[in-house]
């Protein structure tokens, strides 16, 4: 383009000179002499470099190529002012780098495609009207969708596995583990990477058992070993054949409390009359079904189903499909979003300082500006020049940002709470370097739009004159810097307040009383595998005897106790029971969380027995089945009436193949218990049953140990028992209660450290910039205060008088960061628990802090004042 | 300085692209030429000045209405940048000419109302 440009400016050069020359020419045919001719000639062409320039101005690029020049010059001054550069770009980094790490998250969870073809076209299938729960439906109902033919390409189920035993391979170990049919990865669209996959004979019920592993568990326990598969692996004291190895970070989109590391081939009946509810149904839509088309097909067999299973599923039951996408965004909740807008808050109080920054430089820029406007620059011409030099910045700043985001990317995600990061890797991709690019050159525009106008409007004679440096424009540029302080202020409160709400509640959830008592306690879980050792209940129960038997000797261990679940680890699984002889419950079921106890359990936790009589090592497999259930229960089924004495019945609603042989009598009442999360304001229907009085097959339990020491450093002695009792046997997540109830609430620590960090810097910069501008107004003033201190005033009252003005700048900041927190705080209602978004004390605080910071932030520049030398302040002049 | 000529483009623009476009109506002319046949035609009454005048050939040559380039002049032993109208320039010019006909009828009508009778 610089060469086209070349020549057509020599071209013009030329024209014009013809021009000159056939005019002089003429004049002179009319009787001129040479050096006349060229002289009249010259006089009525005029000027030439103006002809030029305004002619060049019809050249389509002439835009293009002023804003070269403009660069070249803003990139000089940018140059030539280092510190001012810097403080810029540093601000803008920091608000650019924390939105683009927020950004980071939104865009992996909110916007990326799940990583899967055509994911658009994957989705859960559940039924609306589950009495039961959440997304589940049961084995009978996957089998009858299944009959409907031509609206899916594959559809599949798939069930949380918990854990299996891993053993033959070094020391035993509990690997998470999903359950899914053999249609799953047809439904993903993904195949192992290495390896055949299933075969169909392992899909029938009686064939063999086969296994995926994943790729992390293939390089740590195989050693990454391509032979392995087809290989028999035991696991859950089982062979099983290893039919593939997953590709590095595959995972089903529908998360399990632990990441899964083994998927196990379900091996589904042609029939069943299974009532359990662990299932969820993925499937893949054929092109052209819609998914009203979808559930108008599946909803027919539900209503089938109704008759056999009628307290199972209900009779208006309906199906509905949501995308895999959909239905992990709506698990992540609004926190993403919410910290996306406290980053870009930050942002705004970033741009706002930047411009104040170009503010009080275009103020000693004034006779520049000036000198240019009097050589004939345009206003436009000048807002364009300061607007190139703020637009320089703001890329330079999202670069930094960039830089910022990826020095601080690694504390971020260890923040991001594992069932958000499911599902694709958060990471700086390509979206997201636009992302800050993007958010570059926008908070280049908007910090220097405003400066730019301000400082293009100069009264030429004001500025030019010798003297006096507030010029033509001090008064409006102070207007214009103070409304940006005030709303860096203001946005600051907005973000102080949040984080103080989320502390708040982040504190008051750790202090909440779950009605145990957590210290000191060490827990762990150990699984017993189906094998001839274990594979029984009585020697499961000979078993935990024995090892409960050991740990009880140990120094510093005061009880031992052992349950299925861990109250605030997982959530009890919910049993359907009949209530027996009573007419209120006649022939309607109720469902309340099952767990199994030790004797000891009541005392490890220091959870009080109300009424009635604890469960006691007499509650054996041959005695009475009795129950213990918690007030909560009590109250919802018996009311004032004693519970004491009635029975319940497990299972009865399902029908004979899921009931227990007889119904429980209730032994106890047991105080309240929070179960499932700390936000829990009413306490689940419990039940306690005595382990050794369960059904089924003998089950894995978590030990809970209450010690007299530091629960951790029991932890070797008990690896130790467990292994000389049981070699094969792993000890799994040994953990102290408090760390339990701690993980707990890490939903609510990830957005609670980010909004506090957050209101940190949005703090610092408005303390930035209510230090620079009363800075700049002492700078300002010098003369003025000169002559006061010359007429007498104390240093007390210039220090008054500089501290008044910032502080009555925070205060309408204040006020307006009230104003607006009032209305934005409203939307962390979800985040917020036992506190109000309008809780005055926290409004209160959190305006004093922002004060005391700007009271800060006026004291330097304040007590500079009121060094100010009167003799030197005057002679300046 | 430059807003007056600036104005004065402003203020003639489309009747100076119509008399440069009707000076190109006989052939090709270059800058000069141009502007001495205006000045001709119009018997001394119009003077365009080079800045109206270079800015305006160089706007009609974006629009498309004229192309230029270096030719040998008859007269002269070298080459000068002539103009000339394009088919669209010639378009435009039918075009300029049969509104400022309306236009000159219709002032011609208001200025001499008696002679319509």
């Amino acid at each position: 383009m610089n060469d086209q440009r070349e020549k057509r400016e020599k071209e013009l050069e030329r024209e014009l000179r013809d021009h000159l020359e056939l005019d002089a020419e003429a004049k002179m045919d009319r009787g001129l002499g040479a050096e006349e001719a060229r002289y009249a000639a010259r006089r009525d062409f005029g000027n030439t470099t103006l002809v030029k320039e305004v002619t060049r101005e019809m050249w389509a690029w002439s835009f293009l190529e002023r804003f070269a020049q403009n660069v070249r010059y803003g990139l000089r001054v940018i140059r030539r002012n280092p510190g001012f550069t810097a403080v810029a770009i540093l601000t803008l980094a920091l608000g650019i780098g924390a939105n683009t790490a927020i950004f980071s998250v939104v865009n992996t969870i909110f916007l990326k495609p799940l990583p899967f073809p055509e994911s658009d076209r994957m989705f859960l299938v559940a039924r609306t009207n589950n009495r039961i729960g959440g997304t589940n439906i049961s084995l009978p109902i996957y089998l009858a969708w299944k009959e409907k033919q031509g609206l899916f390409d594959a559809l599949g189920m798939a069930r949380p596995g918990g854990t299996v035993t891993l053993s033959g391979r070094g020391d035993a170990e509990q690997i998470p583990a999903y359950v899914i049919s053999s249609e799953v990865l047809s439904v993903l669209g993904v195949g192992p990477a290495i390896g055949r996959g299933f075969q169909p004979d392992e899909a029938k019920v009686g064939g063999p058992s086969a296994v995926l592993i994943s790729d992390t568990l293939w390089r740590r326990k195989f050693s990454a070993d391509p032979n392995v598969i087809g290989q028999t692996i035991t696991l859950g004291g089982r062979p099983r054949i290893v039919e593939g190895v997953m590709a590095r970070g595959f995972e089903i989109p529908i998360p399990v409390e632990r990441e899964a590391q083994i998927w196990v081939l379900a091996q589904v009946p042609s029939t069943s009359q299974d009532p359990s509810n662990f299932t969820f149904c993925i499937g893949r839509l054929s092109h052209g079904v819609t998914t009203a088309q979808a559930e108008s097909v599946l909803t027919t067999p539900i209503a089938g189903l109704h008759d056999l299973f009628p307290k199972m599923i209900s009779a208006d039951e309906r199906v509905h499909l949501t995308t895999l996408r959909a239905f992990t965004t709506k698990r992540a909740g609004t926190a993403p979003l919410l910290l996306l807008g406290a980053a870009g808050f930050v942002l705004l109080i970033a741009c706002a300082n930047v411009a104040n920054l170009f503010l009080s430089r275009a103020t000693s820029r004034q006779r520049e500006i000036a000198v240019r406007t009097a050589m004939g620059a345009t206003r436009s011409q000048i807002i364009w020049q300061l607007l190139t030099e703020s637009l320089l910045l703001g890329p330079a700043g999202g670069l930094a940002g960039l830089f910022v985001c990826y020095l601080s990317f690694d504390f971020v995600l260890s923040l991001v709470p594992a069932d958000l990061a499911h599902f694709g890797d958060i990471s700086l991709d390509g979206r997201v370097l636009a992302f800050s690019l993007l958010l570059g050159i926008l908070t280049g525009v908007l910090s220097g739009l405003a400066p730019a106008l301000q400082s293009s409007t100069v009264d030429l004679n004001a500025a030019l004159k010798e003297g006096k440096a507030g010029g033509g424009f001090g008064r409006k540029r102070g207007r214009l810097s103070a409304a940006l302080v005030v709303s860096e202020v203001g946005l600051s409160l907005v973000l102080l307040v949040g984080a103080a709400l989320m502390f708040q509640t982040l504190a008051g959830l750790l202090r909440t009383k779950p009605g145990f008592d957590s210290h000191n306690m060490l827990t762990f879980a150990v699984g017993l595998p189906h094998n001839s050792v274990f594979g029984t209940k009585e020697k499961a129960i000979a078993f935990y005897d024995n090892f409960d038997a050991r740990l009880s000797a140990l120094p510093g261990v005061q009880q031992v106790s052992y349950t299925s679940v861990l109250p605030l680890d997982q959530q009890a699984p919910d049993t359907l029971l009949s209530v027996e002889g009573n007419s209120k419950f006649d022939g309607k079921s109720f469902d309340a969380g099952f767990r199994f106890i030790n004797p000891e359990y009541l005392h490890a936790f220091h959870i009080p027995l109300v009424r009635g009589r604890e469960i006691t090592n007499a509650d054996s497999t041959d005695s009475e089945p009795v129950v213990m259930i918690n007030q909560t229960m009590a109250r919802r089924i018996w009311g004032d009436d004693d519970p004491i004495g009635q029975h319940i019945w497990f299972g009865k609603p399902m029908g004979p193949a899921s009931m227990e042989p007889a119904p429980r009598r209730v032994v106890g009442i047991v105080s309240d218990v929070i179960e499932t999360a700390l936000e829990q304001t009413e306490a689940n229907s419990t039940m306690y049953v005595p382990y050794a009085q369960t059904h089924g097959p003998a089950d894995g339990a978590t030990f809970a140990i209450r010690t007299s020491q530091d629960p951790h450093t029991l932890t070797p002695a008990v690896r130790e028992i467990l292994h000389s009792l049981a070699p094969d046997l792993p000890l799994r997540a040994p953990k102290t209660m408090d760390e339990l109830v701690s993980e707990s609430v890490v939903g609510h620590r990830f957005p609670t450290i980010l909004i506090s960090l957050f209101g940190g810097i949005a703090l610092l910069i408005a303390a930035v910039g209510v230090y620079g501008v009363i800075s700049y107004s002492v700078a300002q003033r010098t003369h003025e205060i000169g002559i006061r201190v010359a007429l007498g005033a104390s240093r007390g009252r210039i220090l008054r008088m500089v501290l008044t003005r910032g502080l009555r700048l925070a205060a309408i900041g204040a006020i307006v960061g009230l104003i607006a927190s009032h209305w934005l705080t409203a939307l962390l209602r979800d985040q917020l628990f036992g506190i109000s978004p309008s809780d005055p004390a926290t409004l209160i605080g959190a305006t004093l802090v922002l004060m005391a910071v700007a009271f800060a932030a006026c004291w330097i520049p304040a007590r500079r004042a009121t060094r100010v030398d009167p003799l030197v302040a005057l002679r300046y002049e | 300085m430059k807003e007056r000529y600036k104005n004065r483009i402003e203020l003639l623009q489309g009747t100076l692209d119509f008399i440069i476009l009707q000076a190109l109506r006989w052939g090709p002319q270059h800058g000069y030429g141009i502007s001495t046949v205006i000045r001709t035609n119009s018997h001394e009454a119009f003077q365009v000045p080079t800045g109206s005048l270079y800015p305006a050939l160089h706007r009609l040559e974006r629009n498309g209405w004229v192309t230029s380039s270096w030719e040998m002049a008859k007269d002269k032993n070298r080459e000068f940048r002539f103009y000339r109208l394009t088919a669209t320039g010639k378009k435009q010019l039918a075009a300029e000419e049969s509104k400022w006909n309306q236009l000159v009828t219709a002032i011609a009508r208001m200025m001499r109302p008696a002679e319509e009778n």
